[in-house]
């Protein structure tokens, strides 16, 4: 049993080819990789490579990001994001990964009917289900009609499908100041996702402000300003019995100019203090003491 | 409907939005169209005609069709392991193929592109578990479909009789572990299936979930692999078929007489509630379940 097990990092917060963020990953200790599309696409080798390289690198794949505006159109523009989501769907199955993750729409031309968006998100998890895939929705905190997992939560409930749950953003959370308090009406079994950041500032009101923040600003768990409320998170989301993984969804323009081995070396630091700081879980023994455990049991 | 008709409750009929009425056919892909072919034929099926465009022989007894197709073209027939026989798709008798079809494309089903050649029937389809495919066929009462893309073989008894009146029963599909809830979903929302309570069971094989299609006139069953295997990666597939029957010792007896072995287990064997036949050809193996009309 690895210490950093139950943790994993996201291939966008790196910088460099696939083959060398997985490797930078593996070497501090993290056994899983929340990928996204374009580490396939935009492979050199093409989508044959870039799955090859995952099945080489022994990680498993925590999921697969991110299908966008998906739900709530009509007519041509929701037949044009069902081709988009079934090629995203057969990226993720390549890749052995479980998960799809699926955020709110942030489009104008979606509609705000929370039964219209739920009737959408069963079409997308009933595509999904002869794939072996389950679909986590996020709401992001700039989403249009959805923009905080209560929401999330609601649309996927009315949906009442089982591949279908909701993916936990930790910075969403805070950027929308969502209070805690409704993390006790969620279903565990039903949360596929719970990515974690923090960011450093104490305010984001405005749209704009929670979109560059997300995108160019976040940091680790326990590097920011929130730190206390995400121990919080985390400690509320063990209490209802999630079980899942925890990725570190970090988008950071200074990350993406540092080596890899130092970013991987931050996340490891965070996996750490959330491991052992916040959950209070105990450390694994050495090896050696291992053994001799094995021995005598 | 005249006042002596009308239900004393609103009792809500089952939905079968789809009109579906029974199997029309279940089709093999094999590389070994004989060997699969002497199978069958064990098992009471005759070849009674050829596809006009492609390697495909139908096979009947009594209202049973059942398709071995060995077209070297088709990936699902090139993808079977070593000349392995597996089933392909299975067709579904509806109301009315192009409605049913849009709607489960409209349900978020994935949409089989058509092969069909110049004068051939196109029959829609949609993607099922693994690589199999289910169709659909509205034409089963005025017409035979078999008439457009099959020629007869010559001589041969176009309506063979069935062995003990034996007829489709159902299909049993292995899952992944912990998929029983997702294909659960799937077929109720897709085909209006609905579970059977896991009291009820049919056969001497009675894991997993077993749902019923609208029209009552088959069941499908789910088997995930047991907890304490070792991690089954095998892709999902359509397993094998169940046979319905009356007399079920009559049954086995005749098709015994034909060379078919019986798994003979303590656990498991032919009793009155039904019988399974050892897997030929890797894993084509037939299920006989006693039925009582």
């Amino acid at each position: 049993m690895n210490l950093l097990d139950g943790y994993g990092m996201d291939t966008i917060t790196m910088a460099g080819p696939l083959e060398a963020k997985l490797e930078a990953m593996k070497s501090v200790g993290f056994s899983q990789v929340m990928l996204m599309a374009r580490d396939l696409v935009g492979h050199p080798g093409g989508v044959k490579a870039a799955v090859k390289a995952i099945q080489n690198s022994g990680l498993r794949p925590t999921g697969f990001q991110v299908l966008r505006d998906f739900e709530g159109l009509s007519g041509h523009l929701h037949n044009y994001k069902v081709d988009i989501a079934k090629s995203m769907l057969e990226m993720c199955a390549a890749t052995g990964s479980k998960v799809l993750l699926a955020c709110s729409s942030t489009s104008r031309h979606a509609t705000e009917d929370l039964d219209q968006i739920a009737k959408d998100l069963k079409k997308l998890a009933m595509m999904a289900i002869p794939l072996g895939i389950k679909v986590a929705y996020e709401g992001l905190s700039w989403g249009r009609t959805v923009n905080e997992f209560t929401t999330s939560w609601d649309v996927v409930c009315r949906a009442d499908c089982p591949n279908l749950g909701i993916g936990i953003d930790s910075f969403h959370i805070f950027a929308a100041k969502t209070p805690l308090d409704a993390i006790e009406d969620l279903d565990p079994d039903r949360i596929f996702l719970a990515q974690l950041s923090d960011f450093m500032w104490h305010e984001t009101p405005s749209f704009e402000e929670r979109m560059t923040t997300a995108r160019t600003f976040r940091v680790f768990p326990g590097e920011g300003v929130h730190s206390e409320q995400l121990a919080d998170l985390v400690l509320r989301l063990e209490r209802i019995g999630y079980r899942g993984d925890y990725s570190f969804e970090v988008f950071n323009d200074d990350y993406q100019q540092l080596p890899l081995e130092t970013v991987a070396e931050r996340a490891r630091k965070s996996a750490t203090w959330l491991h052992q700081d916040v959950l209070h879980r105990s450390a694994p023994l050495p090896v050696w003491a291992e053994s001799l455990h094995k021995v005598a049991s | 409907m005249n006042l002596r008709t009308t239900d004393r409750e609103a009792l809500p009929e089952m939905p079968n939005r789809l009109g579906i009425q029974g199997i029309e056919f279940i089709e093999y892909a094999t590389t070994r169209p004989q060997a699969l072919g002497q199978v069958l034929e064990s098992m009471g099926f005759r070849p009674i005609a050829r596809h006009r465009s492609r390697e495909v022989i139908l096979y009947r007894q009594g209202g049973m069709n059942l398709v071995v197709n060995a077209n070297p073209d088709d990936v699902r027939v090139s993808a079977t392991a070593d000349g392995e026989a597996v089933i392909s798709a299975v067709a579904f008798r509806v109301q009315d193929a192009l409605k049913a079809h849009t709607r489960c494309i409209d349900l978020g089903a994935w949409s089989v592109a058509s092969h069909a050649q110049a004068m051939e029937l196109h029959i829609p389809a949609i993607h099922g578990p693994g690589g199999t495919r289910f169709y659909f066929v509205d034409r089963w009462q005025e017409f035979s479909i078999y008439d457009i893309d099959f020629k007869p073989i010559p001589t041969v008894d176009q309506q063979p009789a069935a062995v003990e009146d034996m007829s489709y029963f159902g299909l049993v599909q292995y899952i992944g572990a912990a998929r029983s809830e997702d294909w659960m979903a799937y077929y109720e929302h897709m085909f209006d299936f609905t579970l059977i309570p896991d009291e009820e069971r049919f056969g001497i094989l009675p894991k997993g979930k077993l749902m019923k299609s609208p029209c009552g006139q088959f069941l499908w069953q789910l088997i995930e692999p047991d907890p304490w295997m070792e991690v089954d990666e095998a892709p999902e597939s359509l397993k094998r078929i169940g046979f319905g029957v009356k007399d079920v010792a009559k049954a086995v007896k005749t098709i015994k007489a034909n060379g078919v072995e019986f798994v003979e287990s303590k656990e498991l064997h032919p009793e009155d509630r039904g019988a399974l036949t050892r897997s030929a050809l890797g894993a084509v193996s037939f299920e006989l379940v006693h039925q009582t009309s």
